[in-house]
């Protein structure tokens, strides 16, 4: 089991990123498991008559890659007393490779918080936002 | 499904779903998200996302997502681990909701509780949609 790290790292670690290749066979596996059938993930020619035009994955694929980051990160304390909150800047699209990343921005109270964010290939910012992690 | 939240007022409440982490659901959702940072471990410990994501599976079930949805920003408390078949209950409520130029945008409250009644994990989603899609 993912042991409890020391969830006071200093300012300016950054976290161990994470990046996963999406597909649309991703994307849909997700959706099944969701139980999310918005045509907008799962149907192309639906999703292409949207301002997205085409299909996009569902937002909680793209924070389970931020999740799966904070628990190699922080481990048990993540799982235990994680607090995330994020916008979405922009869509993840099948062929994207989606990179989560995350840096500690401050330590205090015995926790810490970090600046969490994904973008792909392009550099583009999909998910941007903050994580703390208590002790 | 009739029912959408795009049908649903402010201040509208969920009946509270019941639900189980069951280990098949529990390795179909670490499969999909390919997380391997708790997966190999195999300690049944559950990704905390995919109470996330169940909760919000089966609150779906009650008011599905109008046609062209879309996730603008979601925060999310984690209280403790949670380990595969635990029975968990997710209660929600539309916390706001406002239209303008035609989209409607919404938030909602989400608390998922432990079978002891403990508070695992609280959440509020916020999302818009196109205003008329929200069905009956």
């Amino acid at each position: 089991m993912p042991s409890q790290r020391d969830v006071t790292l200093k300012t300016g670690v950054e976290l161990g990123p994470v990046v996963k290749a999406l597909t649309q066979a991703k994307i849909d596996r997700y959706a099944r498991a969701g139980g999310d059938g918005n045509p907008l993930h799962t149907d192309p020619e639906f999703a292409a008559q949207t301002q997205f035009g085409g299909t996009v994955a569902h937002g909680m694929l793209v924070l389970a890659y931020l999740s799966e980051m904070l628990t190699a990160a922080f481990g048990e304390a993540w799982l235990a007393g994680g607090r995330l909150k994020v916008r979405f800047r922009a869509p993840a699209r099948p062929g994207d490779t989606v990179t989560a990343a995350g840096r500690v921005v401050r330590s205090e109270g015995g926790g810490t918080v970090c600046e969490v964010e994904c973008r792909n290939q392009r550099g583009e910012v999909l998910v941007s936002g903050e994580a703390e992690v208590s002790a | 499904m009739a029912l959408t939240l795009g049908s649903l007022p402010k201040g509208h409440r969920f009946p509270p779903v019941e639900f189980a982490l069951s280990p098949k659901w529990v390795r179909e959702y670490i499969a999909a998200v390919e997380d391997a940072a708790i997966g190999p471990a195999g300690d049944a410990l559950v990704p905390p996302m995919a109470v996330a994501a169940l909760s919000v599976r089966a609150l779906l079930e009650q008011a599905g997502l109008p046609p062209g949805a879309i996730h603008l920003g979601q925060e999310l408390t984690f209280s403790r681990a949670l380990h595969t078949g635990e029975r968990l209950t997710a209660e929600a409520a539309v916390a706001s909701r406002g239209e303008r130029q035609d989209w409607v945008l919404m938030g909602v409250e989400l608390a998922v509780r432990d079978a002891a009644g403990r508070p695992v994990m609280a959440g509020r989603a916020t999302l818009t949609f196109p205003a008329g899609g929200g069905g009956s």
